[in-house]
């Protein structure tokens, strides 16, 4: 009956457009990253190795972590500003020897850190409604100023063998650290696509006052996502401790700036409600991708930052330009 | 007639925790430490908050529209090495209009794109730092001798610190509450939607708020390169957020619509008291860091807003 309804050879002729809208709404991170290659592949065809590629995703697979926190914060119109002063304070719990306990147990008391930090920016934003954007850069300033001033008395030292296994080994030739990325990743897609705390998500970041009204559980769904975040920030932390082999205080220092670029490059906007986890996941790769192009070009710190900044503007502006409504 | 002033008293955003905590630091330092007092040390608690004060002003133009611009440090350094840079006939007006050139940027990308005025920031705070490093690697260059004279000169016994911020804030102050520009902030930063359908412009103002905050990062620019007599390219990095700080902790509302100059200048001096404090006490600077986290949290922990979120 349907069938009849329907207009072919209209339905025929509309598909380019239906293509052409869908390619539209991709996250800017797949053309952007097949952009990329294709430029490489004409400019720099050595970048495209294998071995050099999975060298680059070992590169991304700690923000990559990071941004899966990063995502989730942002789609419940959130933000996670702390990243860096996370890493920091993680950084010198596994490496300054200021306290004396087994690898396993300091890892521990790292994710519990995590879980405490979560929990204080959630209640912050929720309960005292604080802006999420000062409460977390408060956080950085709170725990990066006590970590440099406690490194004046305690320099960090190296890091434990365990983390330098999972941040430096491969299995065969696949670094042990995108395995750990993907272990992330993947299940973390999965519960918020299936799982009733996605949907949440998804309602709060579509419209809080609906969500609320609808007696959506909004307070709690905003702890649990600042404690993933944080939870996300301390496992980025383990690798980039266990990829450097040794704890600094630059540890993670633009973590959250580039998890920020990463989401927005990933399609993940505020206030839509919308965004997977795998746009920004491409967008990881796509960053630490242009990094390595533009050294491979030359371009020094300063030309890497201009690009960077660049390129989160014109990302934030293409998403904007699709229809959101003037901001203050 | 109360309600006049309950009213006035509302906008301004002034309350317990803005007026009592810098005359809570002043009464705990001059009771704790006996330099505090000494002339030498005022006039450098003046010369430390001068920069900080007129970044603080062009912070709270924005933050009266609800906006935010954390690109000023990156506008600071940028200022410092053009300034160390070029010929000193040209100097200044480059730095002014490449100043100008950034707010106009952010403004277009928050007023016209839509863009979260937090996100645009960060960006352009990115790309200018960047080009402030490419410009200039390195501390060093000269600054021209007139900018140093003008950011050291004692007048009357006064340091021109305190002459650059009594004109910034008598600029800011006029610019805010005698003029129809100021009164359409306000409009603006209260309800957007209700100041554009009572016939309120609010493109063009919020342009104009993006480059005057850019444009007071250029004159703390000027100002803090002519103090130092050096070129640096980092010198600013700490400004964004710690202007941000100063405005919260002056009462200022982030959400838009509620500030007075009057908060600014307490919340400014708060925080150099802090510093100022901690180095005469002897403390760490990096524990000043911490304790001015810990007092942002606590001041935007007392303004409650009615929305969760950024």
């Amino acid at each position: 009956m349907t069938d009849s309804i329907i207009n072919e050879p209209a339905l025929r002729s509309r598909w380019p457009r239906v293509l052409g809208a869908r390619l539209a709404n991709l996250p800017i991170s797949y053309l952007g990253t097949v952009a990329l290659l294709l430029g490489a592949g004409l400019a720099r065809p050595n970048l495209l190795q294998p071995f050099l590629l999975l060298l680059i995703l070992r590169q991304a697979a700690p923000l990559g972590i990071a941004v899966i926190g990063q995502s989730l914060c942002i789609r419940m119109l959130s933000l996670d500003l702390s990243f860096g002063g996370i890493a920091l304070v993680v950084s010198y719990i596994l490496t300054s020897g200021l306290l004396r306990l087994p690898e396993s147990e300091l890892i521990a008391l790292c994710l519990l850190f995590g879980v405490v930090v979560g929990a204080v920016n959630a209640f912050f934003i929720t309960r005292l409604r604080a802006s999420s954007v000062i409460v977390t850069l408060a956080m950085v300033l709170i725990l990066g100023g006590i970590v440099t001033a406690l490194s004046q008395y305690r320099a960090p030292g190296s890091a434990p063998p365990m983390l330098r296994y999972i941040g430096q080994a491969r299995i065969g030739i696949f670094p042990v650290s995108v395995m750990v990325w993907i272990a992330a990743l993947v299940p973390m897609a999965w519960f918020l696509r299936r799982s009733v705390f996605g949907r949440f998500v998804d309602a709060i970041g579509a419209n809080p006052r609906a969500a609320w009204a609808s007696g959506i559980p909004y307070i709690r769904t905003i702890y649990v996502g600042h404690i993933l975040s944080s939870l996300f920030a301390v496992l980025s932390a383990f690798l980039i401790v266990g990829f450097v082999g040794f704890g600094s205080l630059s540890t993670g220092a633009d973590l959250a700036l580039n998890s920020l670029a990463a989401v927005i490059l990933g399609g993940v906007t505020f206030g839509s409600g919308k965004g997977g986890v795998i746009g920004p996941a491409v967008a990881a790769f796509m960053l630490m991708f242009s990094f390595n192009l533009l050294t491979s070009f030359g371009l020094g710190e300063p030309g890497k930052e201009m690009a960077q900044g660049a390129i989160i503007a014109l990302a934030a502006i293409a998403y904007a330009a699709r229809g959101a409504a003037p901001a203050a | 007639m109360t309600r006049h002033k309950k009213r006035l008293f509302g906008r301004s955003g002034l309350g317990v925790i803005a007026i009592g905590l810098p005359a809570a630091m002043f009464l705990l330092l001059s009771l704790g430490t006996p330099d505090f007092f000494s002339a030498r040390n005022i006039a450098n608690v003046n010369s430390q908050i001068t920069a900080l004060l007129i970044v603080a002003l062009g912070q709270l133009i924005v933050a009266l529209i609800g906006g935010i611009d954390i690109s000023v440090g990156s506008v600071i350094s940028l200022t410092s090495v053009v300034l160390a840079s070029l010929s000193a006939s040209v100097a200044v007006p480059v730095a002014l209009i490449l100043a100008a050139l950034v707010g106009l940027g952010n403004g277009l990308g928050v007023a016209v794109f839509g863009v979260h005025p937090l996100i645009m920031t960060l960006a352009s705070m990115i790309f200018v730092q960047g080009f402030a490093l490419l410009i200039m690697s390195a501390a060093g260059g000269t600054v021209p001798p007139l900018l140093i004279a003008l950011a050291k000169t004692n007048i009357a016994g006064l340091p021109a610190g305190f002459f650059w911020c009594v004109s910034a804030l008598a600029i800011v102050a006029v610019l805010l509450h005698k003029t129809a520009f100021g009164l359409r902030l306000f409009a603006i930063g209260a309800n957007a939607q209700s100041a554009a359908l009572s016939g309120v412009g609010v493109r063009a103002p919020r342009l104009a708020c993006y480059m005057l905050c850019s444009l007071a990062g250029a004159i703390a620019g000027v100002y803090l390169t002519g103090r130092i007599a050096s070129g640096d390219p980092t010198m600013g990095e700490p400004f964004g957020l710690n202007s941000v700080t100063a405005i919260a902790l002056g009462g200022v509302q982030l959400s838009g619509g509620v500030g007075s100059v009057i908060g600014v200048v307490l919340g400014t001096i708060t925080l150099g008291l802090i510093s100022n404090g901690m180095n005469l006490v002897g403390v760490s600077p990096f524990f000043s860091a911490a304790l001015t986290g810990l007092l942002l949290l606590g001041a935007v922990s007392l303004q409650r807003r009615k929305a969760i979120g950024i």
